[in-house]
């Protein structure tokens, strides 16, 4: 017997266990990786040696993960974030300027690629002709094969807009999915019954397919959130939109600690919330009397 | 009478031909390459808010971009004395800042007081630190500034072109600017929009103010090919810097727009790594302190090929630290090391060296093969070390090439020191030789083949040193270029550096702007901005 505060507490712990993990993590990665604490600005010619000097020891309390992440912890509480190296910025600033940039082309993309991946899986199964099977599949094929980045590039090219190729991305891979199990679900005998006494359409989909498909559609909504924001670093460098994928993607090239580890909680609580949520909505589907 | 109509006529199609052509409420249209770091301009050390600085910062002294001459601008006359420790502004009356505070020379001495406190780790400011001490600014009166230095600073007056002088009573602060255009809208990650600086203090021939243009948008865009694209579909109207292929693409479809001025004052070179506590063999760290080895490296280098196959002939073999596009400073009695392997070789056996006609062996019977480290994703340099490694194929020596990220490339270089042979550009935005004076004393931490000496390591660099100290020191410019004529020859035949290319000046114009007169100082395309307009013919045309 599980209650629904318990879930959801035991819940909240993981995920918010599971993000300072995912944050140390990456804090000890970037700490290690070549090139930290180098600041191509000491190539400047013009800089006095002690400038030089300076810019060497603003990484140095960095040098120490640990003592990094619990200061940053002990800043965090307080509502600071850090202040980006590269930038120059305040973390939280630089959050606040791209986030929604980001959050929209995601959510868009995401809403884009989830209408067109069931617009195509649904007549599919409701056809049955080979037709139109081959052709939703092959075109979903040819998009699942094409890497995110040669996505990206088309889009910079033909100006399209950049929620439409994170749309591109998504939709394949929910088409694909959601097929297979409207495919299972639609063979199911209960199903085949309510069809075969003539309930309409609409009435069969509602009654007796989501039920049963919407647990497993419902956990593969968790995992589309993290491929469309993984998608979005690529996109928003190629296409150049000023997002937190950009901004995710120059910091990994100046090795920016603060704005990596802000990054890493933040992508590791979306992923985990959206996962958390979709099995909540599962588990509340599979327990619902019927 | 008719005479007096003629002449009459004549001077009212003269009065009338710009504002006729030029566009009103024009809004001229350009790419800035990385997002500004900084609007405040002691604090500028990127190339975008550099040219944020140069659209709306006034200063004291221009260089003029195309005679490379110095110009008055808020400063209307100085005098340097005391060997070039002291500097006297006499500074224009009646300005006023952006938001209409009035110009004095206490807002000079406010700016240079703040630019030169060491804490601040200015750029700009550290261009004036040739010693310790403190800097003293005193302005008598409104229109007088006198600053005094604790020692000689060199091209004192040419330094003070970086200078954009902020108000020291503007509620705006640095926002409140001197210069044509002002902050007016800033999208973080999207664009900047500057407008005009109504306040603006200069005029044209015919009275008119200045800047025609109403407004500049600059938009933040990291991508190469989306700036072509953008300026091949009208969106935008400037290209600086442009990448040969690009140029080269351009010049197909629109011959017109592309301009090749010439080399430009960046230079792309290599050098072996010298440090004695580098993690390399010993018998390689005595290579690279040879100077036959080098030379021999350098004339094994077809320089000609990497100018014509790598930039599709837009660049020009280079000589040494100076580009010839500096033209009180370049040595002109160098010329470029010929290629030349057959010298090489024979420079190389006279120092033991055996080459079996596939394989160059030392005296100690090592096959001769280093590494070259250079940043990866860029193309250039990764075509360049394609050819080089080619080159000295030839003469045995087998090279590999290692490209690596821009950080963990100068953690190389700078602090563990593990690397053979680095390729790298310089890129120059001084013609000065004292803004290379932390490259040239060998005490230095940007000396590169051998950073930070206690002592000097060679007779050759303790020379280098003694001159460098010597040209700096002193404000008569014909001993300076001369000491600096004879750093330049040293370099030449020590090699420390050997120099590849210089790259030419490429940039893109479209037609619709007029005005233009595109030169290598940066900023290439745009450096006479007040004049600039945008013609409502669609065709602009150049000064």
């Amino acid at each position: 017997m599980w209650t629904w505060t318990g879930v959801l507490f035991r819940r909240i712990g993981t995920l918010l266990l599971t993000a300072l993990l995912g944050g140390i993590l990456g804090a000890t990665l970037v700490r290690f990786a070549p090139g930290f604490g180098v600041d191509e600005r000491e190539l400047d010619t013009r800089l006095h040696e002690d400038s030089i000097q300076a810019l060497r020891r603003s990484h140095s309390e960095e040098r120490n993960v640990l003592q990094f992440y619990a200061s940053y912890l002990a800043g965090a509480a307080r509502g600071h974030l850090g202040v980006s190296h590269s930038f120059g910025r305040p973390v939280t600033q630089l959050f606040a300027e791209r986030l929604p940039v980001t959050l929209r082309t995601v959510a868009l993309g995401l809403a884009g690629g989830w209408m067109l991946g069931l617009l195509l899986a649904l007549p599919v199964v409701r056809l049955r002709g080979w037709s139109f099977d081959f052709f939703a599949s092959s075109t979903s094929g040819v998009f699942l094969c094409l890497p995110t980045a040669v996505v990206a590039i088309l889009f910079l090219y033909f100006r399209g807009p950049v929620a439409l190729a994170i749309c591109v991305v998504v939709f394949p891979r929910v088409f694909r999915y959601a097929r297979n199990i409207l495919v299972q679900t639609y063979a199911l005998p209960h199903v085949l019954t309510a069809s075969a006494k003539g309930l309409s359409t609409l009435r069969i989909l509602l009654w007796h397919i989501f039920p049963v498909a919407a647990p497993q559609i419902l956990a593969l909504s968790g995992v589309t959130v993290s491929i469309a924001l993984g998608a979005a670093i690529p996109i928003e460098v190629i296409c150049d939109s000023p997002g937190i994928g950009q901004l995710a993607w120059q910091a990994a090239l100046s090795r920016d600690l603060p704005v990596l580890v802000n990054m890493t909680l933040f992508v590791t609580l979306v992923t985990l919330t959206a996962n958390s949520a979709a099995d909540l909505a599962t588990k509340a589907f599979e327990t619902r009397p019927v | 009478m008719r005479n007096h109509r003629l002449a009459l006529l004549a001077a009212s199609f003269l009065l009338a031909a710009l504002p006729a052509t030029a566009q009103s409420g024009a809004e001229l249209r350009f790419v800035l390459r990385s997002e500004p770091k900084t609007f405040d301009p002691m604090l500028v050390d990127d190339e975008a808010s550099e040219t944020i600085r140069y659209l709306t910062g006034g200063v004291l002294i221009r260089v003029n971009r195309k005679t490379q001459a110095l110009e008055p601008e808020l400063g209307v006359s100085w005098k340097v004395s005391e060997g070039g420790k002291k500097i006297s502004f006499r500074v224009r009356e009646g300005l006023s800042f952006s938001d209409g505070t009035p110009f004095t020379a206490e807002d000079v001495a406010f700016t240079m007081q703040k630019l030169m406190d060491p804490e601040l780790h200015s750029p700009t400011g550290d261009s004036f630190r040739s010693s310790q001490g403190q800097v003293r600014v005193t302005a008598p009166d409104p229109r007088n500034v006198v600053i005094e230095f604790p020692s000689a600073v060199a091209g004192l007056e040419r330094l003070f072109d970086q200078v954009a002088i902020v108000s020291s009573h503007s509620p705006k602060k640095e926002a409140a600017v001197l210069g044509p255009f002002a902050i007016a809208e800033y999208k973080p990650g999207s664009y900047v929009l500057l407008r005009r600086n109504s306040y603006y203090w200069k005029k044209d021939a015919q009275g008119r103010k200045l800047p025609y243009l109403d407004s500049i948008r600059l938009d933040v865009q990291q991508n190469r090919d989306l700036e072509l694209l953008r300026f091949k579909r009208g969106e935008i109207q400037l290209i600086n810097s442009l990448d040969a292929s690009y140029f080269e693409s351009l010049a197909k479809e629109a011959p017109a727009a592309v301009r090749d001025i010439g080399p430009s004052l960046d230079s792309e070179q290599i050098w072996f790594n010298q440090v004695p506590s580098s993690p390399i063999p010993n018998y390689k760290k005595k290579w690279f302190r040879s100077t036959s080895f080098r030379l021999a490296i350098s004339e094994a280098i077809n320089r000609g090929d990497l100018c014509r196959v790598v930039f599709s002939g837009h660049a020009r073999p280079a000589v040494g630290p100076v580009s010839p596009a500096n033209l009180f400073w370049f040595n002109k009695s160098l010329e470029p090391n010929p290629y030349d392997p057959q010298s090489a070789l024979r420079r190389l056996q006279q120092d033991g060296f055996r080459f079996d006609g596939h394989v160059l062996n030392d005296p100690d019977g090592h096959s001769v093969e280093f590494s070259v480290v250079t940043n990866a994703g860029n193309k250039y340099r990764e075509q360049m070390a394609a050819m080089i490694q080619q080159d000295l194929e030839q003469i045995g020596v087998r090279l590999n090439i290692v490209t690596l990220d821009f950080p963990s490339l100068i953690e190389r270089i700078s602090r563990t020191f593990d690397y053979e042979l680095c390729l790298l550009g310089l890129v120059n935005v001084d013609l000065d030789p004292s803004a290379q004076m932390s490259v040239w004393l060998s005490s230095s931490s940007n000396h590169q083949w051998n950073p930070e000496q206690k002592t000097p390591a060679t007779s050759w660099e303790a020379e280098i040193d003694r001159l460098m100290q010597a040209q700096a020191s002193t404000n008569d410019q014909k001993q300076r270029k001369s000491y600096f004529d004879q750093v330049q020859k040293i370099v030449w035949d020590q090699q420390p550096f050997i120099y590849l290319v210089n790259k030419n000046a490429l940039v893109a114009i479209s037609p619709a702007l007029a005005n233009t007169s595109p030169v290598v100082l940066r900023p290439q395309t745009f450096w006479n901005i007040e004049s600039l307009y945008l013609s409502n013919q669609g065709r602009g045309g150049d000064q």
